[in-house]
């Protein structure tokens, strides 16, 4: 144990080095282009929330993402000579994936502007397209162009030009950021924000498939060079990659290219709408089910097995397992899951290459470990002083002592709080979905997205969390009655 | 002469700033019992602990058999407690296991018994305290008495030299204070050596062939029961039996 704990502060101190090394300018040369050839895959990262540029789609009981980011993406593979893997994950978390090599490039329909072309290299313009607010059909009279938002709540989202764009240009404007811009239409609907602030491509795919949509065309924002403008993102310092991948970006241009995708894009956001019934998508749920239970079994597993051992090291005599121990549990207890799991897919990922799942189910499993320990010591404590001393003093030795009368006292006492955890992790393992894994929350947000309908996946999703949080705490009910029995 | 089974020199015992125990000396001859008394707080139980080393004594010497204690390893001190009977005042029976598993879990994991040896003697044991049809129960379904005689069953599965008794009966319901007395007195006849910390004085009287009064840390008077209970000397012992024999 001992070693791991030290193994951990070494993997977060090198981390941490390592992280604030990287906004320094690669000084290496630049081997960009040779490295993606070699390995023969040119990996694409983008949060499939914005049709026509990039979204989910069921095709053959599998989702995909499609979209004219996809089809530029699959042009640019194509003519490198190389395959292409496209990852989802949240918009916010693109930029780091970039840096900690979690993708090669960045299609998101993503604006090069001269903020974010201080931290990675931009290709050149593949599309230009303005910036439309989309507001309530009903309120089409009320607003007219961006200056009729005055003092009023706009959306857009988080970390996006139009987030900015809104934050400066709108007078007293009150910008409310979301990951999703299916959260977004949700938010407009519900009245949350007048308006939402999206490129117009992405706004037109919306107001075409809601009827209770509409769009201001002419927004009359003041865009500056790169704010319309959508270019693909590489990793700072690697311009080989980018001029190669440039010349495929001329030669859309030039044979104007992008229009067949929109329309090809089009043709997938129909067969999506065609039929937005919850039961037609049951199988996005389904998924979503298997990864959250997959990741919440073998996160208490791992938690219940760590957590002994790190109860055992708070309670030990010795003063540096004890220390160790303290150190990890209030640490852990101390931060947010949410980091520790970005943590531990982009930090400890500059290392070893962690996939997300498994980076979710290390971070989910840690952090499951610290809240066990407690609940075990408490256990532990509970256990009256007496059985102790009457093992002791039939010549018990500690562990036979620890072994057979503590801990299955102990057990029964902590099994109550012990389900609560699993319970609760059910519910809190929805937070791997901001690096991408597939669990139900992350298939919600996709059937948003896919059906451009707001409230009825989180319904569906809502009961599907409480069918199993309920019926897990009958079953540890069930067991705890047994148990009570017993004694 | 009669070998002494244990010795107790200049034992001394501190809690933080507070001492309990006060250079107390005494020796405990095979065979012997003998009876603890004096009122709450007076150090009884405190000293009980100190020979099997439940507490550590601050200063001073215990031996056993000849085997001087405080300098003992832990895997030693554990080996001597197999020798060393004790029943507490609260029974302390593992409320995780039944009656029987009570009495065999020592034999099977410290002496390593095999399964049906221990469960024999267990089950003679259990017969010798009334409470062979009970064996198959947990300690909560039992009452205070019949889950001190368990206790008692308990400590004398592991064949100890002594048995040492902290307050037995203190937290027994009045009705159910006799059946446990029985057991010790059958004990105290078949030859048992025993160190009893007790409030009954007609059992003291009966069976113990010393009793020591113990006041503020200190034996304040030692001696034969009639000596003790008939001509007591120390005018703490005198108080102290003025106060009980009133109640």
């Amino acid at each position: 144990m001992k070693k791991i704990m030290s193994w951990l502060i070494i993997l977060m101190t090198v981390g941490i080095a390592l992280l604030a090394g990287t906004t320094q300018p690669a000084q290496a040369a630049d081997d960009s282009l040779t490295r993606i050839k070699d390995k023969g895959t040119l990996v694409m990262g983008t949060s499939p929330d914005y049709p026509p540029y990039e979204f989910l789609v069921n095709r053959h009981g599998k989702d995909q993402v499609v979209g004219m980011d996809v089809d530029i993406a699959k042009k640019v593979a194509h003519d490198l000579g190389v395959k292409l893997v496209v990852k989802k994950m949240d918009f916010d978390s693109l930029l780091v994936a970039l840096e900690t090599n979690k993708v090669d490039m960045v299609l998101a329909g993503m604006s090069p502007t001269p903020a974010r072309q201080k931290s990675i290299d931009f290709s050149k313009i593949y599309y230009r397209g303005g910036q439309s607010i989309v507001i309530n059909k009903t309120d089409k009279g009320i607003y007219h162009n961006k200056n009729s938002f005055r003092n009023k709540a706009m959306g857009a989202q988080t970390g996006s030009i139009q987030y900015n764009l809104g934050k400066k240009q709108i007078a007293g404007s009150k910008m409310k950021g979301l990951a999703k811009i299916s959260d977004l239409i949700l938010a407009l609907k519900s009245h949350k924000v007048e308006g939402v602030i999206m490129e117009e491509p992405s706004a037109q795919a919306y107001v075409d498939n809601d009827s209770n949509l509409a769009m201001l065309k002419n927004s009359q924002f003041n865009l500056g060079s790169g704010e319309n403008n959508t270019a693909i993102g590489f990793r700072k310092g690697s311009p080989a990659l980018v001029n190669a991948v440039n010349r495929s970006i001329d030669e859309i241009t030039q044979k104007k290219l992008t229009q067949g995708y929109l329309k090809h894009a089009g043709t997938y956001m129909q067969t999506n709408t065609k039929n937005t019934g919850m039961w037609h998508y049951s199988s996005y749920f389904v998924k979503g089910v298997a990864y959250t239970l997959l990741i919440t079994i073998i996160s208490v597993f791992f938690g219940i097995l760590l957590g002994v051992i790190f109860a055992l090291m708070r309670l030990s005599k010795v003063k540096l397992l004890h220390a160790l121990g303290v150190a990890y549990i209030e640490f852990v207890r101390g931060t947010p899951l949410m980091i520790q799991v970005m943590f531990v897919y982009f930090g400890i990922g500059l290392f070893v290459n962690i996939p997300a799942l498994i980076a979710g189910i290390i971070a989910v499993s840690l952090n499951s470990a610290a809240y066990v320990a407690e609940i075990i010591r408490g256990g532990i404590n509970s256990v009256a002083v007496g059985q102790k001393e009457a093992a002791r003093s039939l010549g018990l030795s500690r562990q036979q002592t620890f072994k057979s009368v503590v801990f299955p006292q102990a057990l029964k006492n902590i099994w109550p709080a012990l389900g609560n955890e699993f319970i609760s992790l059910i519910k809190e393992s929805s937070i791997v979905s901001i690096i991408g894994v597939t669990d139900l929350i992350y298939q919600l947000k996709a059937v948003q997205t896919a059906t451009y309908k707001g409230v009825m996946p989180i319904v569906v999703a809502m009961l599907i969390y409480f069918i199993l949080t309920f019926s897990l705490s009958k079953l540890l009910n069930f067991y705890e009655r047994k148990m009570k029995h017993d004694a | 002469m009669m070998p002494e089974m244990i010795k107790i020199e200049n034992v001394t015992k501190k809690f933080g700033q507070t001492e309990v125990l006060k250079d107390l000396n005494g020796q405990v001859q095979k065979g012997q019992v003998i009876c603890v008394i004096g009122p709450s707080g007076g150090g009884k139980s405190t000293f009980l602990r100190c020979l099997n080393l439940l507490e550590q004594p601050t200063s001073g010497k215990i031996s056993f058999e000849g085997q001087e204690l405080t300098s003992l390893s832990e895997a030693q001190i554990n080996h001597l407690r197999e020798k060393m009977g004790m029943v507490f005042q609260s029974f302390n029976l593992f409320s995780n296991m039944t009656v029987l598993d009570n009495v065999q879990l020592a034999p099977l994991k410290v002496k390593k018994l095999a399964a049906a040896t221990a469960k024999k003697t267990a089950m003679q044991l259990l017969a010798q305290v009334g409470l062979a049809d009970k064996a198959e129960n947990y300690p909560s379904s039992l009452s205070g008495g019949q889950q001190q005689r368990v206790a008692i069953a308990r400590a004398l599965a592991m064949n100890p030299d002594v048995m040492l008794f902290d307050e037995p009966t203190s937290a027994l319901d009045p009705e159910m204070v006799g059946e446990v007395l029985t057991v010790m007195q059958d004990l105290a006849n078949q030859g048992m050596t025993m160190v009893v910390v007790t409030h009954e004085m007609g059992f003291a009287k009966s069976v113990a062939n010393q009793v020591w009064f113990m006041d503020g840390g200190v034996f304040a008077e030692k001696g034969t029961p009639t000596q003790i209970f008939e001509h007591p000397q120390n005018e703490r012992t005198k108080a102290f039996l003025a106060k009980i024999l009133e109640a």
